[in-house]
């Protein structure tokens, strides 16, 4: 049960958790951005994907984010892992090179290129599950949501309602948790009446889930409707005006965190362009010979 | 065979900032056939404490006899534990909620079908577990959904008892009922017991402890307050405990306190101050 709750704010008191939840938003969204920058020489992306690994390790230590939780929620992967690196070891690549034949299954060469391919995407998505833990774990749901609909502000113009959008998804965020008590307590509660989640075969394990799955929708649902009517009959109106009680704020360390990010895109960035521009930039090339091949 | 819960204690969330020690190396023993109460204020690890006795939740140390089962913090160790969960049996507060199957009969035959029954004896038993919680015939082919909430707590209940357990803890069995709803609750409860079932409430309602229990369970912040008979408890002094006396008991121990002379740990109901009242000169 504990692998659900992944990424679940945990309520440390560090830098990371003071940040403004806009700022960290957009600083998450640059470091995403940044991890699928693509250069083209090997060299140069490893090291450059090593220095982001090394940081996002850095900030995970300072938010407190637990290691382990990141290793649950990567063996959750383990599928997906399996199914990339099947799709690039059997899928051929024009861009391999035909020297690097690492074995044949029957007729068909798979190439070295192909690990080193689908090592790097995987590391990449690795990096990527880390961000986005870091933020969650780090930032209150409802601080979140806020941040959302600030984001969507703009878009009121349009006469986008973004009031009831943000409403719809904090209640959601806000209905986990309890959702996630109440399969604990309705899965207790059958276990009692010898339902065995985790053993059997398939029929079994389907009839299980339906003594799970039809009691929790039932209590879902009575719950919203409880919930609907309390707001209304505090009167709540989504059309209304309202006042806010948590004021989101920027900070220096905002701006310095910000800064740290953006520096941190805009090298990724120019790495990026000189590749582009010159092509093959060779990082290890330019420490060792210090004569750049452009 | 007494149920033995030898300096269990248990902790959530083990090593995050949101540990809480729900309970603090508790010692007792629960007789058996008898009813025992377990009372305390809200977050005192009542439920906790059900949860662990079952197995549905291992503790953290400490363990928990109940006839050949022991319970500790290595739940792989005890392999039948879904016997266990057949021996003791847990009727979960609202237990409406667990309702699931298309008709009464059928859910309360679901536990029976877990265990292997057929489906025709499981079904036979189902009715013989609804005629004893005092459902109709008439309803037994109906939704579970379509029954007034006081119906749907005796169909979950029977739910748990056709499955014949040992020991029978109910949590809040009453919570939320009509007086008469839980009237019949409890005297559903008595039946059990008469049966030489092992019965053990979590509660709020004193008058519960005081008029159907034989022995009470106090705990106070995780931690083991008091552990004897309902009229000793109520004899001492209980304002720490955040639990309210009964009005029996706050009559008698006024009564006392002006200088008549009755003995408080005899007394168990009305007749029995009554009795010590007439007695007197």
């Amino acid at each position: 049960m504990n692998n659900l709750t992944f990424g679940r704010y945990v309520p440390f008191n560090t830098v990371v958790h003071r940040l403004d939840p806009r700022n960290k938003i957009l600083m998450m969204i640059l470091l995403l951005v940044s991890i699928f920058f693509r250069v083209s020489t090997w060299s140069t992306a490893l090291i450059l994907t090593g220095f982001q690994f090394l940081i996002l390790i850095g900030i995970m230590l300072l938010a407190h984010v637990s290691f382990k939780s990141l290793f649950k929620s990567l063996s959750m992967m383990w599928i997906l892992i399996l199914f990339l690196m099947i799709i690039y070891i059997f899928i051929p690549n024009p861009a391999y090179n035909a020297d690097h034949i690492a074995f044949h299954i029957g007729n068909y060469a798979v190439n070295y290129d192909a690990f080193v391919q689908a090592g790097y995407i995987i590391f990449r998505l690795v990096m990527m599950i880390m961000i986005t833990m870091i933020l969650t774990s780090t930032t209150k749901p409802m601080d979140l949501t806020y941040a959302l609909e600030w984001y969507m502000t703009p878009l009121k113009i349009v006469r986008f309602p973004s009031h009831i959008v943000a409403m719809t998804l904090s209640i959601a965020l806000r209905f986990i948790p309890t959702l996630l008590d109440e399969t604990q307590r309705i899965m207790k509660a059958q276990s009692s009446r010898g339902v065995d989640f985790n053993h059997g075969g398939l029929i079994r394990r389907v009839r299980a889930l339906i003594s799970l799955v039809i009691p929790l929708f039932v209590s879902a649902i009575s719950r919203s409707e409880e919930l609907s009517n309390a707001m209304e009959a505090r009167g709540y109106d989504p059309y209304g005006k309202r006042s806010r009680y948590r004021i989101l704020s920027f900070h220096f360390v905002d701006l310095v965190g910000f800064v740290f990010v953006v520096a941190i895109f805009g090298a990724m960035l120019t790495f990026l362009i000189l590749d582009k521009k010159y092509m093959n930039v060779d990082f290890i090339y330019w420490i060792f010979h210090a004569k750049p091949n452009f | 065979m007494a149920i033995k819960i030898n300096h269990l204690s248990y902790v959530y969330l083990q090593k995050t900032p949101n540990e809480v020690q729900a309970l603090h190396d508790i010692s007792f023993e629960i007789p058996e056939g008898k009813i025992t109460s377990i009372v305390g204020h809200t977050g005192s690890g009542k439920s906790t404490l059900i949860q662990t006795l079952n197995g549905l939740i291992a503790p953290t140390s400490g363990s928990i006899e109940i006839s050949d089962f022991i319970v500790t913090s290595n739940l792989k160790k005890l392999k039948k534990i879904k016997e266990l969960r057949k021996h003791v049996s847990i009727v979960f507060q609202f237990p409406e909620y667990q309702l699931f199957e298309e008709t009464v009969e059928k859910d309360v035959a679901f536990g029976l079908r877990n265990y292997g029954y057929k489906d025709e004896d499981a079904i036979k038993k189902a009715h013989e577990a609804l005629s004893k919680v005092g459902i109709d015939k008439s309803f037994y082919k109906r939704s579970p959904f379509e029954l007034s909430g006081g119906e749907k707590r005796r169909v979950a209940i029977a739910g748990i008892i056709v499955l014949e357990p040992d020991v029978l803890i109910l949590d809040e069995p009453t919570a939320g009922l009509d007086p008469q709803g839980s009237e019949v609750i409890l005297n559903l409860i008595k039946e059990f017991n008469k049966q030489g079932k092992t019965i053990i409430i979590v509660t709020h309602d004193m008058n519960i402890v005081l008029n159907r229990s034989d022995h009470v369970v106090v705990l106070n912040e995780g931690k083991l307050a008091f552990s004897g008979t309902p009229s000793d408890l109520f004899a001492g002094d209980v304002s720490s405990y955040s639990i309210d006396i009964p009005a029996l008991f706050s009559f008698a121990l006024l009564l006392k306190e002006h200088g008549v002379g009755v003995d408080i740990s005899k007394i168990k109901n009305v007749d029995d101050l009554a009795a010590q009242l007439k007695g007197l000169k």
